[in-house]
């Protein structure tokens, strides 16, 4: 059975993607810096029959991370694929930002993939190869007011998994991209909630997309999915866009 | 593809039921395999070649699978030979679901040396005949239940290599379409593309065999892609199926590069 480690696997896509390993029969470690919610997601899928256990992380702690996956390597004695999902979002522009958010945003959408990488990578590795997926951004490639910090992280994280992917190739572990826009379930879904008209919101972004609806959780999970299985065998280093070809077109 | 459904792949079902694929340069290499491979997830393959002898052969492959596979004589440079194609989908199957560019032509050759023949047949079998396709397609799906349309282009169409020319410039150009097609019929046709890189097909090998050093092109390709290793037909063919299914219900516009990680090397 494949074990498949999901950070910020505790709520919106996160969860999405591990209730999808684990009803395609994987094992799936749920973690998240929300210890109660974590375990929630893993309990219901245990009360399901299928696996799943729960890791408290925060993903900007070096230490945490590193002990989250001896911890696993102790427990099941391998590591088959890692998605990094935990992610924030602030809303300032490039001159309104603080130093503050910066830094948060930075720290855990950047910093928290990379320290995964980092001590995951080797894991996968010893297993004999495996799959690494990142969830970035359409806003990684295009911009949208407002969003300086998270644009800079997801930007950057694009090029991170390059770079993790032609390093480690040779050892069998993919690395690659997955790049959502608005869904139903990911930060978008919680941002719209608390709008003055979500409806209204949820609107609007769907009128700007191709595809003139949003995408949802299970689309974005099957994406990873994918990345994760042998259908997958030659891609390593790509961006795969989920976002109703939303990066395709220009605005007018 | 119905707006809003939601993917259902779970391992081991079948990603094309009832769907009706036509695949063009079908006879060998990516599109033989891609044909096996969809059928196997359920298609009846429409099987488009110049070659009849080798598109028979992919049909027979799949026949003896059970599936549901017709050979159609076509040479995509030509328009009405791919309205011809589309026509008979609909007249053999009564419905398209997938349209799979596959065909290509390959030849090399730096800018000056690179003769107007040369550059004609390229855009024509490379470019135009994707365009002449998805122009016949396109009503087609939206009349039906929508599309999907997975277009092949190659590492060379977003980054340069020496003695590509006309073949880069047509593979570039696929792209550019492809983001049209996802733009202006976003709801019912989504439009991706595959980009390969170095993949071990009788073309790549009439390609490399025809080099004075072929061996030593073939060791520093290994060497050089970060997988160390070619690709193979059927790696294609599944990101082809990714792309073509409700798997991908949600990716249109979009560039996947099948390359072992060498779009990603400098």
């Amino acid at each position: 059975m494949r074990v498949v480690v999901v950070t910020g696997g505790a709520s919106g896509l996160g969860e999405a993607i591990a209730n999808r390993f684990a009803s395609d029969g994987d094992r799936v470690v749920v973690a998240d810096v929300d210890e109660l919610r974590a375990r929630q997601v893993a309990d219901n899928l245990t009360a399901a029959g299928l696996n799943a256990e729960s890791e408290t992380v925060d993903v900007t702690s070096e230490g945490e991370v590193a002990a989250m996956f001896d911890s696993i390597a102790e427990r099941h004695g391998r590591l088959d694929a890692l998605v990094c999902s935990a992610a924030i979002e602030t809303r300032s522009s490039v001159v309104d930002c603080t130093d503050e958010d910066w830094q948060q945003v930075l720290d855990v959408n950047l910093k928290g993939p990379f320290l995964c990488c980092k001590h995951g990578l080797p894991a996968i590795a010893n297993t004999g190869g495996g799959a690494v997926v990142l969830l970035g951004s359409v806003l990684g490639a295009i911009a949208s007011p407002g969003y300086a910090a998270y644009c800079a992280s997801k930007g950057a994280l694009a090029n991170l998994a390059k770079q993790a992917a032609i390093e480690h190739a040779a050892e069998h572990v993919r690395v690659n991209v997955v790049s959502p826009s608005a869904t139903d379930t990911g930060l978008f879904a919680r941002v719209a909630a608390r709008s003055d008209d979500p409806g209204r919101m949820l609107q609007m972004v769907s009128a700007n997309t191709p595809m003139q609806r949003l995408g949802t959780g299970g689309e974005v999970a099957a994406t990873v999915a994918f990345l994760c299985s042998s259908g997958a065998a030659f891609i390593s280093g790509a961006i795969i866009p989920v976002d109703g070809a939303m990066a395709a077109r220009r605005t007018v | 593809m119905a707006a809003g459904s939601e993917p259902n792949d779970a391992r081991g079902r079948q990603q094309l039921a009832g769907k009706v694929a036509l695949i063009t340069g079908a006879a060998s290499g990516q599109g033989a395999a891609a044909a096996q491979l969809f059928s196997q997830h359920g298609a009846a393959i429409v099987v488009v070649d110049v070659n009849d002898d080798g598109a028979r052969e992919t049909v027979d492959r799949v026949a003896r699978d059970g599936g549901r596979a017709t050979a159609v004589h076509g040479d995509v440079s030509i328009r009405r030979e791919c309205d011809a194609m589309v026509a008979a989908a609909i007249e053999t199957y009564g419905r398209l679901d997938v349209l799979y560019n596959n065909a290509a032509i390959q030849m090399s050759g730096r800018l000056v040396d690179t003769t107007e023949e040369m550059w004609d047949i390229t855009i024509a079998t490379n470019l135009s005949a994707i365009f002449w396709a998805c122009r016949a397609a396109i009503p087609v799906m939206l009349a039906g239940e929508g599309g999907t349309i997975v277009n092949t282009s190659s590492t060379l169409g977003q980054q340069g290599s020496e003695g590509y020319a006309a073949y880069g410039a047509a593979k570039a150009g696929l792209i550019a379409l492809t983001r049209q097609i996802a733009v202006e019929y976003g709801p019912r046709v989504r439009a991706n593309v595959i980009a390969p890189g170095s993949i071990d097909t009788p073309r790549f090998r009439k390609v490399t065999d025809s080099r004075d050093d072929a061996e030593r092109f073939l060791a520093m390709l290994e060497r050089t892609i970060p997988m160390h290793r070619l690709g193979v037909a059927d790696d294609v063919a599944r990101v082809a199926l990714f792309l073509a299914s409700d798997a991908s219900a949600y990716t249109s516009g979009a560039v996947i590069p099948c390359d072992g990680g060498l779009a990603a090397f400098r």
